[in-house]
């Protein structure tokens, strides 16, 4: 069984079509899905979550309907919001066993199965704390809790690493990881971070307008970015720059007084700007790694679209 | 954050449907409420009235019992303390009769509104204020089990600290009394002879189903109204301010305007207390008019008023909770 099916997806509002005809198949696993702001995530992860129905088109995901699935659907998902969504007041215990109810276990299973949650997720010492005393990762991981309560097939995680430090972010996505790999999770991992994505899944689905532009494994998206870099240079640039060139650099941007933006072909080593500026006299005052970000990514992604499109 | 793998267990499981979600949402939403202090102050404040009622009786009937054939001399005046108990028991309404439960429910209401001013914020202003509905709406639930489930711990509260005493005042009237006031009047079912002796199947006194019905008028009132104003309001400070506004100010106001001004008195339909307390004694079978009835707006006509406030706050919610953006 596909994990998710979709069928020339669209959806409107008003006049403004936040989804244009979404044709994706997914199998189980862990899929990133990637777009800026305005992309049309929100919109999917909605229609995936059963919340809204596609005003054209249809699919489905876990074998339920998308626009008949409603609670059947919602039940089959774990959702985790990028928003806190806490209650306050609440104790961790208490939080967790709630949304277990509320997606239709029995009261006492709920209980024990928030507890046990609790613990898997090294929260066990703080679920007798209330909830607004929770630091921004705690509170990450008790969202992560409660969509994981009901032991569901599909975890639906808006930025699970929004706001988190880096060695929170790192086990944030060691967990994941974990989850996918060793206990069977498919995740749909929605984010504008790169790095989550590359950490974390599998298969990554691009979004731009509401259209998919790109689908594919992480190794393709891999090897899509380009490697790019900041040099500050003092001296006669010509031939600095044309030999740079003939080794395969694109100067990005130069704006005349020694700032210069270049993408590197793969397999580039820093240490060659080094021994270049030094056979041409030309003084390194900086260099800076300023890999392509994910912005970036997509527009390249969109020219390329077009350049082969037409 | 070391993960511990071995700890992961699968849940096998039946889910149940989202009805029972209601009464889940009901019951946290009342413990919030009940684990706070300031909650049991003000409960334990609006219980005196109840309190006053119930021992106010007692008290009476015990009097009555003991000082049923002496007469007492206060100087010059001679008086039969049965009959001073006979007009203090009906200038209090201590007696059981009807107006003894609209008093009640005036007054225990009238308590019911401050809590509930205070305790808004909790029940329901909190989940929009820190944003905590999408953790409820992204669940297999719709937001009309939401709002259910809100609008049920209103309704328990507010039965808690009226329905549920008038009715404890009811029974206790039938302990004092006689068993035969609880089922006064009451339709019979049937009667049967057993073992010689004939029993009789008789509903309760309708009076114990005008208590129920007041109760549900403040109840579907009161909770519509709560959880519209605290959805709009969200803090303690300003529900307080507009319940104070159309509770008391809004009285006092037409109050004054049919009163003092000899406006119509349709003016006192914007008194929503005076609405279902209106409605309330009508079906209680108390004359709801009171000494003059041409100053008060016909029950009907309340009644109207109270149905149209509370569809107004449930197509309030359903919009407001149709806006709220369970995915950003």
């Amino acid at each position: 069984m596909d994990l998710i099916d979709l069928q020339n997806v669209s959806r409107w509002f008003g006049d403004v079509r936040a989804l244009r005809d979404v044709t994706l198949r997914l199998q189980p696993g862990s899929i990133g899905l990637l777009g800026p702001n305005g992309a049309g995530k929100s919109t999917l992860l909605k229609i995936l979550l059963g919340l809204l129905p596609p005003s054209s088109g249809g699919g489905r995901v876990l074998g339920h309907d998308l626009t008949r699935g409603g609670f059947a659907l919602r039940r089959a998902v774990g959702y985790m919001p990028e928003a806190d969504s806490l209650i306050p007041g609440l104790r961790g215990a208490d939080y967790v066993a709630l949304s277990g109810e509320l997606y239709g276990m029995p009261r006492r299973q709920a209980q024990r199965r928030a507890h046990e949650v609790l613990s898997y997720l090294e929260l066990e010492d703080a679920r007798y704390r209330r909830l607004e005393e929770y630091s921004t990762g705690m509170k990450q991981r008790i969202k992560l809790a409660q969509a994981l309560v009901h032991d569901p097939a599909l975890l639906l995680l808006d930025e699970p690493t929004s706001g988190l430090d880096p060695p929170g972010r790192a086990a944030m996505l060691q967990l994941l990881k974990t989850l996918g790999d060793e206990h069977g999770k498919s995740l749909i991992l929605s984010t504008h971070l790169l790095g989550d994505v590359e950490q974390v899944c599998r298969t990554v689905v691009i979004l731009h307008e509401g259209q998919v532009v790109s689908q594919g494994g992480v190794a393709d998206l891999r090897q899509h970015r380009q490697d790019r870099y900041r040099l500050q240079i003092q001296g006669d640039a010509a031939a600095f720059l044309e030999e740079l060139r003939l080794e395969g650099v694109t100067i990005l941007d130069d704006n005349g007084r020694g700032d210069l933006r270049l993408a590197v072909p793969a397999g580039w080593v820093t240490r060659a700007f080094f021994l270049l500026a030094d056979h041409h006299q030309v003084l390194l005052r900086g260099i800076q790694r300023d890999n392509e970000d994910l912005e970036e990514l997509f527009h390249r992604v969109i020219e390329e679209e077009n350049r082969h499109g037409s | 954050m070391e993960v511990s793998l071995l700890r992961y267990r699968p849940w096998r499981g039946k889910l149940h449907s989202p009805h029972k979600s209601v009464w889940t949402i009901a019951r946290i939403s009342l413990m919030m409420m009940f684990h706070r202090k300031i909650f049991w102050v003000m409960y334990s404040l609006g219980l005196f009235i109840f309190l006053m009622y119930f021992f106010g009786q007692y008290l009476l009937d015990w009097a009555e019992t003991t000082t049923a054939e002496t007469t007492i001399s206060v100087g010059f005046i001679r008086t039969e303390p049965a009959r001073f108990i006979e007009v203090l028991r009906n200038v209090l309404k201590f007696n059981g009769q009807p107006e003894m439960y609209r008093n009640f429910f005036w007054w225990q209401g009238s308590m019911v509104m401050i809590v509930l001013a205070l305790a808004g914020s909790i029940l329901v202003g909190n989940d929009f204020h820190f944003g905590s509905l999408p953790f409820y709406l992204s669940k297999p639930l719709g937001r009309w089990h939401y709002l259910g489930g809100k609008c049920l711990a209103v309704a328990v509260f507010v039965n808690l600290m009226t329905t549920i005493p008038a009715v404890i005042l009811f029974l206790q009237v039938g302990f004092l009394k006689s068993w035969e006031y609880a089922v006064e009047g009451g339709y019979s079912l049937g009667s049967w002879t057993i073992a010689g002796e004939e029993w009789h199947l008789r509903l309760p006194n309708p009076l114990f189903f005008g208590i129920l019905g007041y109760g549900l008028v403040l109840t579907v009132c009161l909770s519509l109204l709560l959880v519209a104003t605290a959805g709009w309001l969200k803090r303690t400070v300003p529900m307080v301010m507009v319940w104070t506004t159309v509770f008391f100010f809004v009285r006092l106001l037409t109050a004054a305007l049919v009163d003092g001004l000899q406006y119509h008195p349709r003016w006192r339909l914007f008194d929503m207390w005076n609405n279902t307390n209106l409605l309330g004694s009508a079906l209680l079978q108390v004359n709801p008019y009171g000494p003059r009835p041409d100053w008060q707006p016909s029950v009907a006509e309340a009644a109207i008023v109270l149905g149209a406030v509370s569809v107004l706050c449930l197509t309030y919610l359903s919009h407001r909770i149709r806006a709220v953006e369970i995915v950003r």
